[in-house]
C-alpha cells in the first residue's frame, strides 16, 4: 500500500474518532470535549496538507493517480445478477488532495470558530460530535473510488446535514428546515442511485475506473439514450445536494442552523460535494446529458441571483448566492469548462465559508439579530470581520485580482465557449445568464456591504414586534436584548477572527495563479485538466460539423469587441503552450494551427475548448462590465441614493414581489406536490378507509358468520352428541341402578336367570 | 331291590341334581351368611358327584382328578369364605346377608 494511501485513511479515520470520543464523552471531558474535536481536525488538516503537498506541489504531475481497494463484500455468485462483489476503496488523485486539504482546512477552521460561536450552548460538545461525523462523511466521498462507496457518504452527509440543521430541534422551523432538506436531497438521491443502478446493469462495477474504461471500450449495450439517462439521473444526486433548480428550495431553509455549519456545511463542502461528484462521473455524460446540466446550472445561478437581491436576513443573501455560485460550478460543469468549474469549487469554498463566518460574527456581535435592515455602522465596530467580509465579497462579486474573478470568468469563458461552438442561437442563453448572474451578484453583495457595515446603526428602527413576525424563523437562541445595544457590538475574539483572516487570504489570486487575470496560467487548472469523454465521439463529429461552420462567426464575435487585440491573445496562446507541461506530444490539433491547452482528440470538446479559449479576453472584459456595472448599481441605489429602493420596488411591486417571495417556488411546491401529496394521501385514506377495510371488515364479517354457523353445529350438533350421550347413560343409570339392591341373594338369583335363559337360547338353538 | 344293585348314570345324576337344588336353595333363602357357605359346599359337591359319575361311567380318570382339584378347592375356598364372614361380623355385628346391602346403588 502507498504511504499516502495509509495517510489517506487516517485522515478520513480521524474525524471519526473525534465523533465517537464527543458524541460519548463530551459531558465528562473539560470544555466539553471542544479541544479534541478541535486538536484533531489539526492533525487531520496537517496529515492532508502533506498529501496535497505531495501530489499537487512535489510531483506536479496532472495525471497523477494512486489507489488502493478491497473487497468490502463478497456475495458470490447471485442467481440473476451473476458475481456480485462490492469494493471499497481509496483513489488519490490532484483533485481528491486539493479537496482533501480544502475541507479539512475549512473544517479545521469551522472547529475552531465554533469554540467561539457556540460557547455556552447547552448542546456544545455535541455539536463538535456532529461536525466529526460530517467531515469523516465529507472526506468518505472525495476519497472513494466507486459509485457505492460515494453513495453511503453521500447518504452519511445527508444525515449529518440533517443533524445540524436541526441542532436548535426546538424551534419548529430548524425541526421542519431538516425534515425539507432530507426529503429534497432523497428526491435527488434517488435519481443517483437509479443511474448508479443503470451503471451496475451494464459494467458490473461500481469503480469509476473501470466504469469509464467499459465505456471506452463500447461495452455499452443499450441506446445512447441510456447512458444519457444515467448520466441525468446521476446529476439529480447533484441536484438535491448542491441545490439546484428545481430542488434548491431546501438551502436557504438550511439557514436555520448554527452559522458556522452553514459556512462548513451549507457553503463550502457538502453542497460542493454535488459538483464533485458530477466531475468525478464527467466523462461518462454524454452531450444531451451536457446540455441538460448546463442549463440546469445556468438557470440555477440566475434564479438564486435575483433572489437575493430582495432578501433582508444576512444569511438569506448569502445562502442565496450559494445556490448561485452553485449553479455557475454545474454550469461549468456543463459547458464542459471542468478545471474552472472544479476551481470555482475551491475559490468559492474558501470566500463563502470567509463569508458565512463573517455573517456569524456580526450575528454574534449583534446579540443573534440577523436582519440586515436593522443593522448598518458596524464598519467601526469590527475592522476585521469588515476587511475580511469585503475582501471575500469582492472575490464573490469576481472583482479583478481576486480568486474569485480568476474561477468565474474561466467558467464564463467556457460558457461563451460552448455556445459558440455549440452554435446554436439557444445556447446564447447560457453565457447570457451567467453575466447577467454575475451583475446582479455584485449588486446585492454590494447592498449587503453597504447595509450591514456602512451608514449609521438603525437597530433603533426595528419595530418592537418585529422578531416575531417574519423574524423569528431566523431568530435567536437565546437572548433577545437587540434593543439597545450598537454599544455592545465588539470585535470578536481571536479564535474567531483567525479563521475569517485565513479565509480572506485564501481569496487573493496571487494563492492560485500568478497572472490575477488567468486562472488558466495557475497551479489549480493544470493540475485538474479537463479529462477526455469516453463517450458520444460519433455525436461529437457530428457536433464538430456544426462547430467548424460556425467557428469563423464566433471568432469574429470574438474579436468584435475592440478591447480585444487579436495580438495579445496570440501571445497569450504562446504562452499557455509555453508553460503546458500536460501534452507536449503534438496533438492534431483539430484544424488549427496554434494549440489551446489540452488537446481533445473528441472533436466537439476541442471545439469547446479552442472557442473557450478564444474567448477567454471576451469574458474577461464583459465580466469585469457587468461586476462594474453591479457595483455602481448598489452605490447608486444605497450610497449615494439617486434611487430610493423602498420607493422602487413600490415602483415595480410585482417583480419585487416575486424576488421577495423567492419566485414563489415554496408556494408553487405547497400547491403541486404538497398538496398532490395530501390529496393522493387522502385518496388513498379514503381507498383505504372504505375498499381495504371494506375488505378487511368483509372478512370479519364473513369468518363471524362462518362463525356462527360452526357455532351452531358445536352446540347443537356435537354438544348434542354430548349431551345425548351423558343422558343417555344417565337415565339407563337410573334404571340400572335399580338392579344394584345389595343384597347378594337377587344377585344370585339373577345370575340363576341367566343361566337358565342362556339354557334356554341353548337348545332352543339346538333343536332348530 | 333292583334298583339298589343297579344304580346307573341316570341315580348318580339325580342325586347330584337334587343336591345342587338343595344347594341352590340354600344359597338364595337363608339369610345366615354361614348357612349359605354350605349351600355352597352343597353346590360344589353336587357338581363332584357328576364328574365321578361321569369318570367312572366314561372310563377316564379326569373327573377323579377334577373332583380332587374341587375338594381342595372348596377347602380353600370355605377357609377364606369363613374369614370374610368373620371379618364382614366384625364390621357390622351381623351374618344376615339381607342386611348388608351397603353396595346398593
Amino acid at each position: 500500500m502507498h504511504s499516502l494511501i495509509q495517510i489517506s485513511i487516517a485522515v478520513l479515520l480521524l474525524p471519526l474518532l473525534s465523533f465517537v470520543i464527543l458524541i460519548f464523552f463530551n459531558k465528562r471531558l473539560p470544555r466539553r470535549g471542544d479541544f479534541v474535536g478541535v486538536g484533531i481536525l489539526g492533525a487531520t488538516f496537517a496529515l492532508s496538507f502533506y498529501i496535497f503537498w505531495s501530489v499537487v506541489v512535489q510531483s506536479y504531475d496532472p495525471s497523477f493517480r494512486i489507489a488502493w481497494d478491497f473487497t468490502w463484500i463478497d456475495f458470490g455468485n447471485v442467481p440473476g445478477v451473476g458475481p456480485l462483489q462490492i469494493k471499497m476503496g481509496i483513489v488519490i488523485d490532484n483533485l481528491t488532495a486539493i479537496m482533501l486539504a480544502m475541507v479539512t482546512l475549512i473544517s479545521f477552521l469551522v472547529h475552531l470558530y465554533s469554540t467561539g460561536y457556540m460557547a455556552g450552548d447547552p448542546r456544545y460538545g455535541r455539536f463538535f460530535a456532529y461536525l466529526g461525523i460530517f467531515t469523516f462523511s465529507m472526506l468518505g466521498i472525495v476519497l472513494s473510488d466507486n459509485l457505492f462507496s460515494i453513495y453511503i457518504f453521500w447518504e452519511l452527509v445527508g444525515l449529518s446535514s440533517y443533524l445540524l440543521i436541526g441542532f436548535y430541534f426546538e424551534k419548529d422551523t430548524a425541526a421542519d428546515a431538516q425534515k425539507k432538506a432530507f426529503l429534497a436531497n432523497r428526491v435527488g438521491d434517488i435519481g443517483m442511485w437509479l443511474g448508479i443502478l443503470i451503471l451496475y446493469s451494464q459494467f458490473h462495477t461500481f469503480n469509476y475506473q473501470e466504469i469509464f474504461q467499459n465505456l471506452a471500450d463500447g461495452k455499452f449495450d443499450m441506446s445512447e439514450a441510456w447512458l444519457t439517462a444515467a448520466g441525468i439521473l446521476l446529476f439529480m444526486g447533484c441536484v438535491g445536494k448542491s441545490a439546484q433548480f428545481p430542488l434548491h428550495v431546501w438551502l436557504p431553509d438550511a439557514m436555520e442552523g448554527p452559522t458556522p455549519v452553514s459556512a462548513l456545511i451549507h457553503a463550502a463542502t457538502m453542497v460542493a460535494a454535488g459538483v464533485y461528484f458530477v466531475a468525478r462521473i464527467f466523462v461518462l455524460l454524454t452531450v444531451d446529458a451536457l446540455h441538460v446540466i448546463a442549463f440546469i446550472g445556468a438557470i440555477t445561478a440566475f434564479m438564486a441571483a435575483t433572489i437575493a437581491i430582495t432578501q433582508n436576513d444576512i444569511k438569506r443573501v448569502l445562502a442565496y448566492s450559494t445556490v448561485s455560485q452553485l449553479g455557475y460550478m454545474v454550469l461549468g460543469l456543463g459547458v464542459g469548462a471542468y478545471s474552472a468549474a472544479l476551481f470555482h469549487l475551491v475559490t468559492h469554498a474558501f470566500f463563502k465559508a470567509c463569508l458565512f463566518l463573517g455573517s456569524g460574527a456580526i450575528i454574534h456581535a449583534m446579540h443573534h439579530e440577523q436582519d440586515m435592515r436593522w443593522m448598518g455602522g458596524l464598519r467601526k465596530h469590527m475592522p476585521w470581520t469588515f476587511a475580511t467580509f469585503t475582501l471575500a465579497t469582492l472575490a464573490l462579486a469576481g472583482l479583478p485580482l481576486t480568486s474569485g474573478f480568476m474561477s468565474k470568468d474561466a467558467i464564463l469563458a467556457g460558457a461563451i465557449g460552448f455556445a459558440n461552438a455549440e452554435g446554436g442561437g439557444i445556447y446564447y442563453i447560457i453565457p447570457f445568464l451567467g453575466f447577467f448572474s454575475a451583475m446582479l451578484t455584485a449588486f446585492y453583495m454590494g447592498r449587503q456591504i453597504w447595509l450591514v457595515f456602512f451608514g449609521e446603526s438603525r437597530t433603533h428602527l426595528k419595530p418592537a414586534d418585529d422578531h416575531h413576525h417574519g423574524h423569528d424563523a431566523h431568530g435567536s437562541h437565546g437572548h433577545d436584548d437587540h434593543h439597545e445595544e450598537v454599544h455592545g457590538v465588539h470585535e470578536v475574539a481571536w479564535n474567531m477572527r483567525a479563521p475569517l483572516v485565513i479565509l480572506a487570504a485564501l481569496s487573493i489570486f496571487a494563492v492560485y495563479s500568478p497572472d490575477p487575470l488567468d486562472g488558466a496560467k495557475g497551479w489549480f487548472m493544470k493540475m485538474i485538466p479537463t479529462p477526455e469523454t469516453v463517450v458520444g465521439s460519433a455525436s461529437g463529429k457530428a457536433e464538430h460539423g456544426t462547430s467548424s461552420a460556425n467557428h469563423n462567426a464566433a471568432h469574429l464575435l470574438a474579436e468584435a469587441v475592440p478591447a480585444v487585440g487579436h495580438s495579445a491573445e496570440t501571445d497569450a496562446h504562446h504562452e499557455g503552450v509555453a508553460s503546458e507541461v500536460i501534452h507536449e506530444e503534438d496533438s492534431h490539433a483539430a484544424g488549427h494551427g496554434d494549440g489551446h491547452g489540452p488537446e481533445f482528440s473528441d472533436p466537439r470538446q476541442a471545439a469547446i475548448a479552442h472557442e473557450a479559449h478564444d474567448a477567454h479576453k471576451l469574458a474577461i472584459v464583459i465580466s469585469s462590465v457587468m461586476v462594474v456595472l453591479g457595483i455602481s448599481l448598489a452605490l447608486i441605489v444605497y450610497v449615494f441614493r439617486f434611487v430610493d429602493p423602498d420607493r422602487t420596488a413600490r415602483a415595480i411591486r410585482p417583480l419585487y414581489l416575486f424576488s421577495f417571495n423567492k419566485w414563489y417556488w415554496d408556494e408553487i411546491y405547497q400547491a403541486t406536490f404538497i398538496k398532490g401529496s395530501i390529496v393522493i394521501s387522502k385518496v388513498l385514506s379514503w381507498f383505504d378507509a372504505n375498499v381495504v377495510d371494506g375488505i378487511v371488515n368483509g372478512a370479519g364479517a364473513l369468518t363471524r358468520r362462518v362463525g356462527f354457523a360452526t357455532g351452531g353445529f358445536d352446540k347443537y350438533v356435537v354438544d348434542g352428541a354430548v349431551n345425548f350421550t351423558a343422558f343417555f347413560f344417565n337415565t339407563s343409570g337410573a334404571v340400572l341402578k335399580k338392579l344394584q339392591t345389595g343384597k347378594v341373594q337377587t344377585y344370585v338369583v339373577l345370575l340363576m336367570l341367566a343361566v337358565i335363559v342362556y339354557f334356554i337360547y341353548y337348545f332352543t338353538q339346538l333343536i332348530y | 331291590m333292583e334298583i339298589l344293585t343297579n344304580i346307573g348314570l341316570n341315580h348318580y345324576l339325580t342325586i347330584s341334581a337334587l343336591l345342587f337344588g338343595f344347594g341352590l336353595f340354600a344359597v338364595m333363602t337363608r339369610k345366615n351368611a354361614i348357612v349359605i357357605l354350605m349351600g355352597v359346599e352343597l353346590i360344589l359337591n353336587a357338581a363332584n358327584i357328576n364328574f365321578l359319575a361321569f369318570s367312572k361311567f366314561n372310563g377316564g380318570m379326569e373327573g377323579v382328578m377334577f373332583s380332587l382339584f374341587i375338594i381342595v378347592l372348596a377347602a380353600a375356598e370355605a377357609a377364606i369364605a369363613l374369614a370374610i364372614v368373620i371379618n364382614i361380623f366384625k364390621l357390622f355385628k351381623s351374618v344376615d346377608v339381607s342386611a348388608i346391602d351397603t353396595m346398593k346403588e
